[in-house]
């Protein structure tokens, strides 16, 4: 297999003292060409691939090139040879690059380039190389090496790009070719005005691209503003894919070499972060300890090694060891892909796909009669409107998938789609009530014709002049913004260590929203559907339900019935009192907590402490059971604190607690306390708070209820990408 | 006779097995009581009813239950139930009288309750009025409790008359035409038995979320996960001694001084071009915020703008939430009705939660489809397909070759034909987790070895060569040359493996000396090795490693070998 191609490319840019001008308002071409080459070399950073990189500046202050000599090739400085950019590139370019006072020609700065990649290229394998030219082409130039440097160029294989402040011709061609998302902002400035060094310089610039591609070459000279559009959006995570060879068997004779690649599928970020010591920075300086312990009142910890593992059977725990479990499971007899019969496409449901990834299957390369025989099945199917189910098994190690294999027949290729299919288990047979035949929601006529324009006026599919189709947004032409935002902050944090996150870069914002043109075409109808349907946000009347509700403990019992059982709680009290309760066990916290701060045996701070710690411990639980009776020493925390007269201690556990809340998933519990408006002590009940009763009523209201959701677990662990990975 | 009477009783004890068993798989939760009426001995919370014998309290079931079953089966547990249990008079009033105080003693709220009936006898009291009169009275108090009574009642001679007593006693159909009641018994005793391993999950919403059409315009949808793939329910941690549970607790603490960091006390960072990049907690969370949770419409599209092959998650279904914002089912309906009738798909842009990047998705127009029997077979709403990111989509070389000719393609057309089926998604079950269940239910119950179970996965082999005939080789003669093997080239790899003479040499470690390794550092070629040597370079030098994605490796050997 081929390794990773890389390339070697020098950015050679103006810095000479024109290209400082500019129109009031406008930003000067160095400014703009500085930022091209800031967005090149992030790109290339975050993408991590071996290209290596050099800068060239030109109109520098001084001279620093290997072929500066007798007065020739002055004010060119090679800033940084070939080598893969990292930070310190970025940094150098953020603080290092600065406007020169001089002037020099981009021809012989271009000679210093070519120079620049033939030596430092020498001895290493490079599958492309390339120069790019930043420049206002505002110099003389001499042009009478013109033919040499075209012909040595060609020699070498070295490519040209060029970027300039205003485009090749007076419209701007550059946006001619590209896909990308929206069309690019106007025009950068008019092709009049230019000076005629810069006349002078365009015909040059024709001349060499030109000859050098012959009609396409023009593609490559780019403006600086189209340029910034395109390189902004992060070079994709590049993955190559992975072959898996496998057989297609269809009975016990019949089998087809194939070969599988993952066509789609969902890509994750590369790395992931590490924890590091927020002072010295240092991942080393943190320890990692997970301790397993008892369920008791000590929390007694117990070693790793004397743990085994079980799983849930009813209300019981089966021990059944990790050997055992390996001894006992499914065992799959290897990698296959066996079709176990054919159905009509249509019974495959769309919305039943299952899995994350679509692989493509192909005869096995090279392999004519493999070819012929798929091909023929790959017909087949298409022609009777069918798909293949398949067992599909990615390795011993994997588990077995039932899927469908669709047919695919493009212009280039053939192949087949595979796509998992869910098992039984999977599905979720809920029913909901109807819709349609329901009075209560049946749309009128007029409300249906208003959803009817509606959606004729938002089409993101367009007819063009030549009356064909044309997608206006493509989502698989979008960069997932999640790394392009990762990146950016990282790039930002990386050379500014001290500054807060920028905002979101204005043209992925843009991309994330719906076409300008959609927006304006359905304002009509919109305000058509709004007045025709009414829609109004139901104010919630405040739950009444409490804990206790929803666990059914005491549903509709009158108030009276309460009051009985906190006597009951207060005889026994003065019972337990007479014993000798010395701290808040795990069995009946409430009741110890209570007796302790009655006997006074231990101060009110100490007796909270306990209390709070047997909180903790049973939240640790995360279970209804166990939050129930979290919530009764809530309660008896909160009732002693008042009738002793001292918020402080459980109004800042509470506060504490509602911070934990997210990261430790407790959003559940969390609501009971909402539900029995078990708030923070206010001023009003007890003097020494210093939470009004308006903070103490908000407090329990987080700004958004979160679902969180459990991550899937991935438990399939052989697949395509770990391969990968081990190559 | 005494036969008959063994066969009925271990049939209905074979099905009240069923029951525990798949509930404990499909819903651990669920409590479930097991009372016999008519005994001659008495036994029930208080004691207060006469032959009612609460052999099972409500409680969630567990393997105990399981095995006490067995013990009343065959032979000796007929003898063991005639002497613990008995049989005696029979009031099946009392026996319901019980079963209200059973739910009411329990102190959960409970979302449902159901009590099955077992019997054999259309007259269990034999005419006694003011018997059956209590029953009907106790069971329409348990009704009125909400309590759904259902009876599953045996065939006996003459068949077993409903409506001599029981159409009293038992709910009343949902479905108003299905007033018939029950006329086949076995089917419903049937269905009982059959063994349902699969977890059983209630139908909630993930998120409730607003769905935007533009400025102004929201409604409130629910969203619903229909598909995803079921998982062997995590293991528990026990200590080795007890078989208590224990838990796990992790905590972060200084390298050198040993104290607790607590969470301002870290950050978070990640190494890029040789740099540390340093942020916080909430920063991290932060840079993946773009918008509020929901879905905002960016417009729609033809259905066949949605391709097949642009799959990446399974789907979610949504369904509008009348009680957030009123009238959203009204709009939900007109958009499904002209969606479904132009044929095209809404476009949205959907961020599921707080803190959560977006993410494109079709909404796909479904209408409500009902089977034979009137029940809905796919239900209304919009199913929620996502669609892939440029990155999402791999670029690859595909393999050009040679195309089939039509005579290849017909053959292979007869080949299609004779082995095609009606594809059902329910019909496949997952071996891998019908094995961990029938493995612990074996170790549960005591079995010697587990339950076959019959792996839907494999292809029948021996009936499609039966299928196909001489089609295989018929077509093989059209596409592969004689002496072609499709098979080949794997025999090399089977040598290796053969002479590697047992497990126990496996290929010789991979070690790596410092040298080397600091010259692939300074080079920066790590990436050539693989990932076990530099696994194992990384326990060389004790480098604590977090993850094991290769590039973190790598970064991990690079900042402790350029130090």
């Amino acid at each position: 297999m081929a390794r990773a191609a890389k390339s070697a490319l020098v950015l050679c840019m103006d810095v000479g003292f024109s290209m400082s001008n500019s129109e009031p308002g406008q930003e000067p071409p160095f400014e703009q060409a500085k930022k091209v080459i800031q967005k090149f070399v992030q790109r290339q950073v975050f993408a991590e691939n071996k290209d290596e990189v050099g800068l060239v500046l030109f109109g520098t202050d001084g001279t620093k090139n290997r072929l500066a000599k007798d007065g020739q090739y002055e004010n060119i400085t090679v800033h940084r040879h070939l080598m893969m950019p990292d930070f310190e590139l970025l940094e150098e370019i953020e603080s290092e690059l600065q406007p020169g006072g001089q002037q020099a020609d981009w021809l012989d700065a271009l000679v210093v380039c070519m120079d620049l990649l033939q030596q430092e290229t020498m001895g290493k394998k490079f599958e492309r190389l390339n120069i790019v030219l930043l420049t206002d082409l505002n110099v003389q130039t001499s042009a009478d090496q013109l033919d040499v440097i075209i012909n040595s160029l060609k020699k070498a294989g070295i490519t040209l790009q060029f970027f300039l402040p205003f485009p090749l011709d007076g419209e701007d061609r550059a946006d001619g070719g590209g896909d990308g998302p929206g069309p690019s902002a106007a025009s950068a400035r008019p092709g009049k005005g230019l000076s005629s060094q810069q006349t002078q310089g365009l015909e040059m610039v024709k001349n060499i691209m030109t000859s050098l591609e012959e009609e396409d070459g023009l593609e490559e000279v780019h403006t600086f503003r189209d340029a910034l559009e395109k390189l902004s959006i992060f070079k994709r995570i590049d993955r190559r894919p992975m072959a898996w060879p496998c057989q297609l068997t269809i009975g016990s004779s019949l089998t087809i070499r194939i070969v599988g690649y993952k066509a789609v599928t969902e890509e994750k970020v590369k790395k992931s972060w590490t924890i590091v010591d927020a002072q010295s920075h240092q991942r080393d300086d943190v320890k990692r300890e997970t301790v397993y312990c008892l369920n008791d009142d000590d929390e007694t910890e117990v070693q790793k090694d004397d743990t085994i593992q079980g799983f849930r059977y009813g209300s019981d725990i089966v021990p059944f060891s990790k050997v055992d479990e390996d001894q006992m499971k499914y065992k799959s007899d290897g990698k296959c892909f066996s079709v176990l019969g054919f159905t009509k496409q249509e019974l495959i449901r769309r919305h039943q796909f299952m899995g994350s990834q679509v692989v493509k299957v192909f005869a096995a390369r090279d392999d004519e009669h493999a070819a012929v025989a798929l091909s023929a099945l790959i017909r087949a199917l298409d022609s009777l409107k069918m798909a293949a189910i398949v067992r599909y098994a990615y390795d011993r190690r994997s588990n077995p998938q039932v899927g469908a294999a669709f047919p695919c027949i493009k212009e280039k290729y053939e192949c087949l789609l595979y796509v998992q299919l869910p098992f039984m288990e999977d599905l979720r047979q809920f029913t909901f009530p109807m819709l349609e035949n329901n009075k209560k929601f049946t749309p009128s006529e007029s409300q249906l014709s208003a959803a009817d324009a509606l959606i004729d006026s938002m089409m993101l599919v367009e007819k063009d002049e030549d009356g064909e189709s044309v997608d206006v947004f493509k989502v698989n032409h979008i960069p997932n913004p999640q790394f392009q935002r990762l990146f950016q902050c990282l790039h930002h944090r990386g050379v500014n260590p001290d500054d807060p996150l920028p905002p979101v870069e204005p043209w992925l914002k843009r991309a994330l929203e719906r076409p300008q043109a959609v927006s304006a075409r359905c304002q009509a109808p919109l305000q058509d559907v709004k007045t025709k349907f009414p829609l109004k946000v139901v104010v919630k009347k405040k739950e009444q339900k409490t804990s206790a509700d929803v666990f059914g403990s005491s549903a509709d019992e009158p108030d009276a019935k309460r009051v009985k059982v906190d006597e009951e709680m207060e005889f026994n009290l003065a019972e337990i009192a007479a014993g000798n309760i010395t701290s808040v066990g795990s069995v009946n916290p409430v009741r110890d907590f209570c007796a302790l701060v009655r006997q006074k045996t231990v101060s009110f701070d100490q007796a909270c402490q306990q209390l709070t710690h047997r909180i903790e411990q049973l939240l640790g639980n995360r279970s209804p059971e166990y939050y129930m009776k979290s919530i009764a020493c809530i309660q008896a925390f909160r009732d002693q604190s008042v009738s002793s007269g001292n918020a402080e201690l459980f109004n800042s556990y509470m506060q504490s607690l509602k911070r934990s809340v997210p990261d430790r998933n407790l959003q559940e519990f969390w609501d009971l306390l909402i539900q029995d408006a078990l708030t923070l002590i206010s001023k009003d009940e007890v003097d020494g708070s210093t939470i009004s009763k308006q903070d103490a009523n908000q407090f329990l209201a987080f700004e958004q209820k979160e679902e969180v959701q459990a991550a899937p677990v991935q438990e399939d662990t052989g697949d395509v990408d770990d391969l990968l990975d081990m190559m | 006779t005494k036969t008959m009477r063994l066969r009925r009783t271990k049939r209905i004890l074979e099905c009240v097995r069923s029951v525990y068993t798949s509930k404990i798989i499909s819903s651990d939760k669920d409590l479930v009581a097991l009372v016999f009426y008519g005994t001659e001995q008495s036994k029930n919370p208080r004691n207060s009813f006469k032959h009612v014998y609460v052999y099972h309290d409500l409680d969630s079931p567990g393997s105990q239950r399981v095995l006490d079953i067995d013990k009343l089966l065959g032979e000796k547990g007929a003898q063991f139930a005639e002497k613990t249990i008995g049989s005696g008079e029979t009031s099946l009033g009392e026996a319901l009288w019980c079963c209200s105080n059973l739910y009411s003693d329990i102190k959960l709220r409970l979302s449902h309750k159901r009590l099955m009936i077992f019997t054999c006898r259309d007259d269990p009291h034999g005419g006694d009025g003011a018997k059956d009169r209590q029953a009907r009275t106790k069971a329409a108090d348990l009704k009125e409790t909400g309590v759904v009574i259902d009876l599953m009642h045996l065939t006996k001679p003459g068949g077993f008359d409903v409506s001599l007593f029981f159409c009293d006693i038992v709910s009343p159909p949902e479905d108003e035409s299905e007033l018939g009641l029950q006329i086949e018994p076995c089917r419903k005793l049937e269905d009982l038995q059959k063994r349902v391993r699969a977890k059983e999950l209630k139908k909630r919403s993930q998120s409730r979320l607003t769905f935007s059409l533009g400025e102004g315009v929201n409604l409130a949808v629910g969203v619903y996960v229909l598909a995803r793939t079921a998982t062997k329910p995590s293991a528990v941690k026990l200590h080795r001694d007890t078989n208590e549970p224990v838990r796990t607790k992790t905590r972060y603490f200084h390298a050198h001084n040993g104290g607790i960091l607590l969470p301002n006390d870290m950050k978070r960072a990640q190494v890029y071009g040789k740099k540390q990049i340093v942020m916080e907690k909430d920063e991290v969370d932060e840079i993946k915020k773009f918008d509020d949770p929901g879905l905002v419409l960016m417009g729609f599209k033809p259905m066949d703008r949605l391709k097949l092959h642009h799959h990446i998650r399974p789907a979610l279904f949504i369904y509008p939430e009348e009680e957030q914002i009123s009238g959203s089912s009204c709009v939900f309906t007109a958009l499904l009705l002209k969606c479904s009738e132009k044929n095209v798909f809404a476009l949205c842009r959907y961020i599921p939660r707080r803190n959560t990047p977006p993410r494109f998705v079709a909404l796909v127009p479904q209408r409500e489809e009902l089977d034979q029997s009137q029940t809905q077979a796919t239900p209304p709403g919009f199913n929620v397909i996502f669609l892939p990111f440029a990155d999402d989509i791999r670029t690859l070389d595909a393999h050009v070759g040679p195309t089939a000719s039509d005579e290849q393609v017909d053959k292979m057309k007869e080949i299609v034909h004779k082995l095609r089926f009606k594809y059902k998604s329910d019909s496949f079950e997952n071996p891998v987790l019908q094995q961990h269940y029938r493995n612990l239910e074996a170790l549960a119950l005591n079995m010697l070895e587990p339950e076959p179970i019959e792996d839907l996965t494999m292809p029948k082999v021996q009936m499609m060569d039966a299928r196909l005939g001489p089609l295989a080789q018929e077509f093989k003669d059209l596409v592969y040359p004689p002496d072609y093997n499709p098979e080949g080239k794997p025999a090399a790899k089977r040598k290796t493996a053969e002479s590697g003479g047992g497990a126990a040499e496996k290929k010789p470690k991979a070690e790596i000396s410092e040298e080397e390794l600091k010259n692939h550092v300074a080079n920066s070629t790590l990436g050539k090795l693989t990932v076990p040597v530099l696994k194992d370079a990384c326990k060389q030098f004790g480098i604590r490693t977090t993850g094991t994605k290769k590039q973190e490796l790598i970064d991990a050997l690079t900042m402790q070998l350029s130090k």
